[in-house]
């Protein structure tokens, strides 16, 4: 990680470090299209914006509660059992999350069905925790959680987007493109609702965030 | 017996766990730059499944179900454990992972200098604990559907990475635009290949 | 850092404990809301059989639909006599727990429902297996238990675009108004047929296209429920 200055001094609680932190994961350290982490377990929720936002909001909460509790503990934890630790924190997190949704989002939580499980195995969690909080003190550690939570989040909604547009001709739920168009021979895209295209979309947005930043582009 | 072959095949082809629901894929786009590694990680994920997915399902119906205590004493029946499944379920994996590791290292070195390094890996693999999941959310009723669904799923699996790591080989010679190089194309041609599998869908047995 | 095996192991029994308080604290206090939930959805797939569309309508005022349409709920056996009165235990059946049972100790729900336009509905649960996993339902009959008034199915994980249709208006909406009995009052159930059902044919409705062992499922899910009712509707027609 870029950061590891040991200041002792006390920092602001938003000091340009880590509004970095935030603001990073959203481009040059994106977790999906830069770091290649946690592709895994989310981009089958992106058929509709909701139950997208709802995946990206949970996501975004277990990675900042996790790497918020295991930064505080970083010191305590015996290294052998290291691991485990981390897994069991963040299987508790996801089950949290999971019966809150259950309780108060329903219909949402059918839609994510066993993804909701799969945030455990997310990359993004165990890559987060190892590379940053066990290292890092809690405050920073719970903004680098936020930040890459929303950084994912943003490519799932960006997918989401795309795919519910032209695939149903709907944006959250709400129809977007006007009957006329129907009428005169527009149709909807069903290929965009099959799971292929969202590898595509993704594909596609890596194209596009390498051309604006070359740097990012391998050789 | 016809319906065990009929989620054999579909498993591997239809429901593919990478192509139709994404799991598995860090380690699918990681590892996918050689068919040698690519093929020694395809045959542990299928390994791991098979052992991992019907130890899972008994876990649940034994002791995680609603009223899966019952087998103990009758007043066990109505407690409801399934909100710890997805702890269960990772330790589970966690632990037969390193089971699995520690039993191949002492009978079959040659099998573990082919899938060593790979096992630790597995444990973080979403289509293992996808697998686990999947089996509980569609309550598949016997050992025999759980074990057959296990292998095909990761056959499939195997399937995918292994063909993914071949384009990958050719494709290092071809002129792809700069910023489309690496993880941009890897992405494109798994969309590619996905629809490619699509055309399995129409299949009738 | 290098620890002791007792620090070891007293950490990780600390943590064990902290974590299972603390989930079983969360998932008690949320139990009752996740069960309402669940109520609730049942009402409404119980409504939308009867063609009472509840998707817009806020949770909490369901159930109160729910009360005005329902009149009354009854258990009975496999020889149709009637042997729960309690409305609040019978709505709590799950067909998947009675189906476990032997067949003369299962109790299945009949729902009566009093309609908009004065009619009276008959409503039987229905479950069987689909392609992938559980499909289930409801249909609800006239008061000659024989011309379907609506029906209501969903699934769990069938192939989306294929099976999956199983809960689309345009696989459901053609059960309205067909019969499962014959002239000479032989149970026919409802057939599914593949290539489509001709017009005129009172007992078929269209199959889903690349979707049959769905559509076959769902056939033999009608089949077999009914089959249960057989003793019941016998006994009804009579008085």
């Amino acid at each position: 990680m870029s950061d590891n200055n040991k200041t002792k001094e006390r920092e602001p609680m938003f000091s340009a470090k880590v509004l970095r932190l935030l603001k990073n994961p959203f481009n040059l350290e994106n977790p999906i299209t830069v770091q290649v982490l946690g592709i895994c377990s989310a981009l089958a929720v992106t058929v509709q914006m909701k139950p997208a936002i709802v995946m990206a909001l949970s996501v975004t909460i277990v990675t900042a509660f996790s790497n918020l509790i295991i930064s505080s503990l970083r010191d305590t934890i015996p290294s052998r059992i290291r691991i485990i630790v981390q897994l069991v924190v963040v299987a508790a997190l996801v089950i949290i999350v999971d019966q809150l949704l259950k309780a108060y989002v329903y219909d949402v939580s059918k839609k994510l069905s066993v993804f909701v499980g799969l945030i455990i195995t997310n990359c993004i969690l165990m890559g987060r925790l190892e590379a940053y909080a066990m290292a890092n003190k809690p405050w920073p550690s719970f903004v680098d959680g936020i930040g890459n939570g929303l950084g994912y989040g943003m490519i799932l909604v960006i997918v989401a987007f795309f795919r519910e547009l032209l695939g149903s001709g709907k944006i959250y739920g709400m129809r977007v493109i006007p009957q006329s168009f129907y009428d005169s021979g527009y149709m909807d895209n069903g290929m965009m609702i099959l799971p292929p295209m969202a590898l595509i979309t993704i594909g596609v947005i890596i194209w596009v965030q390498r051309s604006k930043t070359p740097e990012l582009q391998e050789k | 017996m016809e319906n065990l072959f009929n989620l054999f095949v579909r498993s591997i082809f239809i429901d593919n766990m990478i192509f139709a629901y994404f799991l598995g894929m860090c380690s699918y786009l990681a590892v996918s730059k050689t068919v040698k590694t690519s093929v020694g990680l395809g045959i542990a994920v299928t390994f791991v499944l098979l052992v991992t997915a019907p130890v899972n399902w008994l876990v649940d119906t034994y002791l995680l179900k609603p009223g899966a205590l019952a087998w103990l004493s009758a007043d066990l029946a109505d407690l409801d454990l399934s909100y710890l499944s997805f702890m269960i379920f990772i330790a589970v994996i966690a632990a037969i992972v390193q089971l699995v590791e520690m039993v191949v290292e002492k009978f079959s070195p040659t099998l573990y200098n082919a899938l060593g390094i790979f096992l630790p890996l597995i444990a973080v693999n979403c289509a293992i604990l996808g697998v686990a999941l999947f089996v509980q959310e569609r309550e598949y009723t016997s050992i025999a559907e759980v074990t057959v669904y296990a292998g095909g799923s990761g056959i499939g699996w195997f399937l995918a990475i292994a063909s993914l790591a071949a384009i990958r080989e050719k494709i290092t010679y071809s002129h792809i635009p700069k910023p489309l190089r690496g993880l941009g194309i890897s992405f494109i041609i798994t969309g590619l290949m996905a629809i490619a599998f699509m055309s399995f869908m129409g299949i009738k047995i | 850092m290098e620890h002791s095996n007792k620090y070891i192991f007293i950490y990780s029994i600390v943590m064990v404990v902290v974590i299972a308080v603390s989930l079983t604290v969360v998932a008690v206090q949320l139990k009752p809301a996740q069960e309402d939930n669940i109520r609730i959805e049942k009402m409404q797939n119980i409504l939308s059989s009867v063609n009472v569309s509840t998707a817009d309508i806020p949770k909490k005022k369901v159930i109160d639909i729910y009360h005005r349409y329902i009149t009354s709920v009854v258990g009975i056996n496999h020889s149709g006599d009637v042997v729960e009165n309690d409305a609040e235990k019978v709505f709590a059946i799950e067909l998947a727990n009675e189906f476990k049972k032997p067949a003369d100790q299962q109790i299945l729900p009949v729902y009566t429902a009093s309609l908009d336009n004065g009619d009276t509905a008959y409503i039987m649960p229905l479950r069987g297996k689909g392609l992938w996993g559980p499909v289930w339902g409801y249909i609800s009959f006239k008061t000659d238990f024989n011309t379907i008034v609506g029906t209501m199915f969903d699934h769990k994980g069938e192939t989306p675009g294929l099976g999956a249709e199983i809960n689309q208006s345009w696989f459901m909406d053609p059960f309205k108004g067909k019969t499962i009995f014959d002239q000479e009052g032989k149970f026919t159930s409802i057939q599914i047929i593949k290539g489509g059902a001709p017009d005129d044919n009172p007992h078929g409705v269209d199959a889903i296209s690349g979707g049959t062992i769905t559509s076959k499922g769902v056939e033999k899910m009608i089949f077999d429920n009914l089959t249960n009712y057989q003793a019941y509707i016998n006994k009804q027609k009579k008085q």
